[in-house]
């Protein structure tokens, strides 16, 4: 057996390599560069613990945890929840499959930034699409990325973007499942919507929660819908942008670093809490 | 057993492998910066570098990486790939990769920092003086251009006097040769002026006028973003504090004038002189409201009009910031001046390889042609003495007019204090606007910020 444990650590050697470079030690050098003052790459003054009592007094980052957890339930509710009704739609039908799925799977290929600037296109108030309609019909132009929908308005390509992700779990976990279960339920007499929420939806409710802690964790790394979207104006700052402005456009790496340690203990709460929300046997088949 | 442990051995020398490849790659990073160990040292060591700049270099292949911010919609791209493409022409044993970055974002600061901080820089850096270069030209990552100067009095009196000057670092050396100056000003649109007979605004009384009457008419007064509101905030703390009460900064206290600026902010936007959208809008798109006949104004640097359509350039005319009532504005200082240059790599100058070829690259691109290349592109002041750019229109000339007229020319605000404290400013800028901030408040959390930085 001792030939064994070599195994076990010579394979887990190059992954603990590459995570430790790329995650871990990045992970820490945060940690120990949110004890200090910088002020771009060349300077830096150890400040103690000034950074995390910052973080208790910045409007700016409360502001921007209040916006992430908006943006977070329309995540949970539109992308999730889409995803659902899409997957239980194309696993119910037999022709044609394959294609919906490439079809809904297909806007993850396309880069987040791509698609923000496809939308900026389409809100903008002096010659977007949207108002270019709105002005065909008479009717007097809308302010689409107002105060007030600002964040709406983000969420929607935010949701858009990842809803075939979720989509392709889904449909794949409906595969998984046996279809005796389904003609049992056929034999009871048992089809339509009763079908989905009381045989298939508690079937995959293991893999429903792990989508929800992606799409949760995922909420946490919202950057490029927002950046170039509105810039964080308008209420839309979310976590992420504010890292990022804080870390590179101010050059205040040490902030920068408490905010994405911040984040991370942010992240960790929310999916100990989501799992205990779902808690419930797993389903064995 | 056995066979398995011959598996651990393929495979720990499979890992082995991995790590050495990652491991020779930082060494020959490493070696470039730490400057003698270059790839070839052997060559090297054969051709002794001539401390002669001028003279040509042996035709010995040497690759340079040119950092730059032509790239993207900056309209001086083509003109500087041109004149890449004449020195490989004349030097084909020199490589270069123009490595440019657009400067519509911070993105090419993080660039910039990173590479100059981790032992990744370019031979040749195209970046700003100032704030943004105290960093590296503090902790030695390039050489001051000084003795390179003095030692070819050509090339120096190729320069005017005043550009080099201006771009001389606190520690008096000049670390970046300038290539075109700018100055940024009011544009405003005259056809649009002309339609609503709007007088053009000189001074505070027609500019609020003229930005009440185009509300009433549904055209945008001025176009201006609120998060990238650099320009804003600069001409209004100007148009109040006069260019010295700009420059005085913020570390001491907050300047009264500064807040009497910036709370002009919200009386203008009471007017209705921003765009709907300036919550959310960049400074690209408020740039572009205004170069598709939108917007009347827009507060921009000399660089924009390049982009702006022919119509509107044609129309539009450039005006210094007006004075704000009750401020020691003069309404004819404007901001401006040389702000960036062609830094010189320390590790290339160490570097026996490419030293020779770096300079002689740094000579071209800071010639005389080249600048006035560069300023009939982007409508920039030439840094260069002597030089007379023909066939500019008639924006460019009222720009140069208006530059020449300035009794201040001043650096911007983000060059002279800390970038977070500048962001502090801009990040109340909508609250001002909208009243739910004030600009006292917005001051001394900026101060509040300056000072943690700086003391």
């Amino acid at each position: 057996m001792k030939g064994d444990k070599n195994y076990i650590l010579a394979f887990l050697l190059p992954a603990f390599l590459l995570l430790g470079t790329f995650v871990y030690y990045p992970f820490l050098k945060s940690f120990y560069l949110s004890f200090f003052r910088t002020n771009g790459f060349f300077n830096k003054k150890f400040v103690g613990l000034d950074n995390y009592e910052r973080l208790f007094s910045d409007d700016l980052l409360g502001a921007a945890t209040l916006h992430t957890l908006e943006i977070m339930l329309y995540v949970l509710i539109f992308q999730v929840g889409i995803a659902l009704v899409l997957a239980v739609m194309v696993d119910s039908i037999s022709k044609g499959k394959q294609f919906f799925r490439t079809v809904f799977f297909f806007p993850i290929v396309i880069s987040g930034a791509a698609i923000s600037l496809l939308f900026v296109l389409i809100y903008n108030y002096q010659f977007g699409l949207l108002n270019g309609i709105i002005a065909k019909l008479g009717f007097e132009p809308i302010l689409w990325m107002s105060e007030t929908g600002s964040l709406k308005a983000v969420a929607v390509p935010t949701v858009w973007h990842y809803v075939g992700f979720y989509f392709v779990l889904f449909l794949t976990a409906m595969s998984k499942i046996p279809s005796d279960f389904y003609e049992a339920a056929k034999l009871e007499g048992i089809g339509g919507i009763k079908k989905t929420t009381m045989l298939t939806i508690p079937l995959i409710l293991s893999d429903i929660k792990v989508v929800m802690i992606l799409a949760i964790t995922g909420t946490l790394k919202i950057f490029d819908f927002v950046f170039i979207l509105t810039r964080g104006g308008n209420g839309t700052e979310l976590l992420g942008t504010y890292m990022y402005k804080k870390a590179l456009v101010d050059q205040n790496f040490g902030y920068g670093s408490t905010i994405a340690i911040y984040i991370v203990i942010f992240g960790v709460v929310l999916s100990l809490i989501t799992n205990r929300l779902l808690k419930r046997e797993e389903v064995t088949y | 057993m056995k066979k398995k442990s011959q598996a651990l051995c393929a495979l720990s020398v499979a890992t082995v492998l991995l790590l050495s490849a990652c491991g020779s790659n930082g060494n020959n990073n490493s070696g470039n910066t730490g400057g003698d160990a270059s790839p070839a040292p052997s060559p090297a060591a054969s051709t002794s570098p001539s401390p002669e700049a001028s003279k040509a270099p042996e035709a010995k292949d040497v690759t340079l990486r040119v950092f730059s911010t032509f790239a993207g919609t900056d309209a001086a791209k083509p003109a500087f790939q041109k004149a890449l493409d004449d020195f490989s022409a004349k030097f084909p044993n020199i490589k270069i990769t123009n490595d440019a970055m657009s400067a519509n974002d911070d993105s090419f600061r993080t660039k910039v920092n990173t590479d100059m901080s981790s032992g990744n820089e370019p031979d040749l850096l195209f970046y700003f003086v100032g704030a943004d270069a105290k960093g590296f030209v503090d902790a030695g990552k390039v050489v001051p251009l000084n003795a390179l100067l003095d030692e070819d009095a050509e090339w120096k009196a190729g320069f005017n006097p005043a550009a080099l000057d201006a771009v001389k670092q606190p520690d008096g050396n000049i670390y970046a040769a300038p290539l075109t100056g700018y100055y940024e000003g009011l544009y405003v649109n005259k056809d649009i002026f002309k339609k609503y007979n709007l007088e053009l605004p000189t001074d505070w009384d027609k500019f609020t006028t003229a930005i009440k009457t185009l509300n009433e008419n549904k055209v945008i007064p001025l176009a201006a973003p609120f998060d990238q509101s650099h320009y804003l905030i600069e001409h209004f703390v100007l148009g109040a504090a006069g260019g010295a009460g700009h420059n005085s900064g913020i570390l001491d206290a907050v300047n009264p004038d500064w807040e009497l600026g910036l709370s002009k902010l919200n009386e203008i936007g009471k007017l209705g002189a921003f765009p709907k959208d300036a919550a959310t809008i960049d400074l690209n798109m408020a740039a572009k409201y205004y170069s598709q006949g939108k917007a009347a104004m827009v507060i921009e640097g000399s660089w924009a009009q390049g982009s702006f359509s022919d119509e509107v350039k044609a129309a539009s005319t450039v005006l210094p910031f007006p004075a704000i009532p009750g401020g020691k504005g003069d309404g004819k200082s404007i901001i401006g001046g040389f702000g960036s240059g062609f830094y010189l790599s320390k590790s290339t100058y160490d570097n026996a390889d490419k030293k020779d070829a770096a300079v002689q690259l740094l000579k071209f691109l800071t010639s005389p042609d080249t600048i006035k290349a560069i300023a009939q592109a982007n409508s920039g002041t030439p840094a260069a003495a002597n030089v007379q750019v023909e066939g500019l229109p008639q924006l460019a000339l009222d720009g140069f007019k208006m530059a020449s007229e300035a009794p201040t020319i001043n650096a911007p605000i983000d060059t002279q204090v800390a970038p977070e404290t500048f962001t502090t400013i801009r990040q109340h800028i909508q609250g001002i606007v909208s009243g739910k901030d004030t600009a006292k408040a917005a001051l001394e959390a900026a101060q509040k910020i300056e000072v943690a930085n700086k003391k």
